[in-house]
């Protein structure tokens, strides 16, 4: 793990600069629109309102047995925006070097400040998010101590989303078609988890293939935080966990073999 | 002793190569290594002092870019150790990292923090750095409506807005208008004299000699030759000579060919030009000019009667230096307008151009047989920025009336 250390030394010893980068990749992304930044924000927010509007308003559409509420909006909803989130981040994290090509090889910075910078930046637009949807669901919810729960769940989640960013931005730079291999499992990816339908739905045999999505355990913690106000059982922590350990033991032999040439790729 | 401002041992940088990305993917991967080794620098060492200044030169594709962007920290070393201290300001490309959609000033304070420079000292330093970039009004404009010019300067005038440590420069001196690169190399003078270490790369052979005490001379990536400037440069220069001897001759033509006065047409094409000055003419009087290309032309006179004529706009008034050598060998003396007071002539004055005259003589000339070559400068007043500069313009044979061994005839006295 000697490398993965050495990167969150040099993003540390960096911070102020990061957070200065992440103000400025949000502005630059919506520089020249009238709304700029609100739109971050009112995209996923039109979104799960639309949800809402067609299946729990106009179709009124009901669960079957055995799913952790009846109503279908309110259902989907609730993995939807972290999945959402976890999409944006993790695309604009994995094509951050290839993107910040130029700069890189004419300053002497971390190539890791550009993937966290993406990163961060996607948590400074879908945290806030995730916090209104937790007051909303109090209703749904009830007032519980599980709620505690949510913001380490999204700890966690842009815990997962910084490594398999930076995973995917090294293989990135080696060969760009991992972005696009990366844009086709993102979007296949919430068919392979509990977002659209519940868990029970899926033949029991086959719901270890869910677990290879890693924002699964997540979205099944969300969901019971938030629709049932249940602390998240113990085995999706170690799901979770399990994820993030394997992909920083990938991650460290990734920076070790690239570490030399990555700007080179770029 | 002092401490080395930076201390390089044996660096060297290995580019892998491979067939295509795929088998990069799978290198990466862990699966198979197939990749072939280039190193593009192997084993460079050195040691630089504070207020040191050390040129590097080298053929294209010898090394010198990755040594310098090694040296900024762009690049990793696959092998060796580099070692500094204090601030190190690198201009290798400028201008890369603005964001064309928001202004000058924005882009100001955000790349200073690239550089390290913090907030609180970019809005005290912003000032300046506008006023040096000479934008004026144009620094609220998004980038995007920027000259290149115009980037080019205000990214200049940001990165070295702070004296650094060390500063390192990569051909930095050949951009933006000649009026800015003389700012330029102002500052960079001023740097050196307040201490300074500078590693500079060019292929202006002059300006390495003007600036640098040291010199680097990089082949294929390795040394070929490092110490003091002056007889390093002689190497390389006798190394490039050999590679292109054959251009002498060329020179040597448009020497004989090229027309006494400016027409009409020349003055268009300079004013097109967008240049500042330029040499219009070199000629030795007194050369045998029978001699074919094949040959060398003799000189006959027992002066050595050197004419040079020069162009440039109006307002400026030009320096002119001329080299004397031994062909592919020694320097035997350089002399320039500007260092010695002596004055042009202006011989014409049209549309804002004027055209100037200078004659040098080197009486009786105290030279044993041999060739020698002659290269033109044309400079600023100050003998800052080159203009112009003609190369070995003119090579010519001289036979001594002695015939005892030597390079020049020094003036002595018998007791």
């Amino acid at each position: 793990m000697r490398y993965c250390w050495q990167d969150w030394q040099a993003l540390w010893r960096a911070r102020s600069l990061l957070l200065t980068m992440t103000r400025r990749e949000l502005a630059s992304r919506y520089a020249g629109s009238v709304m700029g930044i609100v739109w971050a924000y009112l995209q996923p927010m039109l979104v799960v309102g639309a949800y809402f509007l067609v299946f729990d308003l106009i179709f009124a559409m009901r669960m079957g047995n055995n799913a952790p509420t009846s109503r279908v909006g309110t259902y989907l909803v609730v993995g939807a925006l972290p999945w959402l989130a976890f999409c944006e981040t993790l695309s604009r994290g994995a094509s951050s070097l290839v993107e910040a090509g130029a700069l890189l090889q004419k300053n002497a910075l971390p190539p890791v400040l550009f993937i966290a910078r993406n990163v961060l930046a996607g948590g400074v637009v879908f945290v806030p998010l995730m916090i209104l949807l937790t007051l909303g669901y109090l209703p749904v919810s009830g007032l519980s101590w599980a709620v505690l729960a949510v913001p380490l769940l999204l700890a966690l989640q842009w815990a997962l989303a910084l490594l398999l960013a930076h995973v995917m931005a090294i293989l990135a730079a080696a060969v760009r078609d991992a972005l696009q291999v990366l844009g086709f499992a993102l979007s296949v990816g919430i068919y392979l988890s509990p977002i659209l339908f519940p868990l029970s739905l899926f033949p029991p045999e086959w719901r270890w293939v869910l677990f290879a999505n890693p924002m699964t355990a997540l979205v099944l913690a969300y969901q019971s935080v938030l629709l049932q106000g249940l602390w998240p059982d113990l085995t999706l922590w170690a799901v979770v966990l399990g994820w993030l350990l394997v992909l920083a033991l990938l991650l460290d032999v990734l920076i070790r073999r690239s570490r030399d040439e990555l700007v080179d790729w770029l | 002793m002092s401490k080395a401002v930076l201390q390089v041992q044996g660096l060297g940088k290995r580019y892998r190569l491979y067939a295509s990305p795929h088998e990069r993917l799978l290198a990466l991967l862990g699966w198979a290594d197939r990749s072939r080794s280039h190193w593009a620098l192997k084993d460079v060492s050195f040691e630089l002092q504070r207020g040191q200044c050390l040129g590097v030169v080298g053929d294209n594709g010898a090394g010198k870019s990755t040594l310098l962007k090694l040296l900024a920290g762009t690049l990793q070393p696959s092998h060796g150790r580099l070692q500094w201290s204090g601030r190190v300001t690198a201009i290798l490309e400028l201008g890369a990292g603005f964001h064309p959609d928001f202004s000058g000033r924005d882009n100001l304070m955000f790349g200073g923090s690239f550089i390290g420079l913090g907030r609180d000292e970019m809005l005290r330093l912003a000032d300046e750095i506008i006023a040096f970039s000479e934008l004026g009004e144009a620094i609220d404009r998004p980038v995007k409506t920027y000259s290149s010019g115009m980037a080019v300067r205000l990214a200049f005038a940001l990165v070295t807005a702070v004296q650094p440590e060390l500063l390192i420069i990569d051909e930095a001196l050949s951009v933006g208008d000649q009026h800015f690169q003389k700012k330029c190399a102002q500052r960079i003078e001023l740097f050196r004299e307040n201490g300074c270490t500078i590693l500079f790369c060019s292929h202006s052979l002059y300006h390495v000699r003007q600036l640098c005490d040291q010199t680097l001379w990089l082949d294929k990536g390795l040394v070929r030759g490092l110490g003091d400037t002056e007889s390093v440069l002689t190497d390389y220069r006798t190394h490039v000579r050999l590679q292109d001897g054959s251009q002498q001759h060329r020179a040597q033509a448009g020497a004989q060919a090229s027309s006494d006065l400016v027409t009409d047409h020349d003055l268009q094409s300079w004013v097109a030009s967008g240049k500042r000055a330029g040499l219009l003419e070199a000629r030795v009087s007194g050369l045998d000019r029978d001699c074919g290309p094949e040959s060398v032309s003799l000189l006959t006179d027992s002066d050595l009667v050197i004419r040079v004529r020069a162009i440039s706009v109006s307002d400026e008034i030009p320096s002119i230096g001329v080299m004397l050598e031994q062909f592919q060998g020694t320097g035997i003396t350089s002399v320039a307008t500007h260092a010695e007071g002596a004055n042009l002539t202006a011989l014409d004055s049209r549309d804002c151009w004027t055209t100037w005259q200078v004659t040098l003589t080197f009486p009786q000339l105290p030279l044993h047989s041999g060739q020698y070559s002659l290269s033109f400068y044309l400079f600023d007043a100050q003998g800052l920025v080159v203009y112009d500069e003609w190369k070995d313009f003119i090579v010519f044979q001289w036979l001594s009336p002695s015939l005892t061994p030597g390079l020049v005839r020094l003036p002595h006295a018998w007791s």
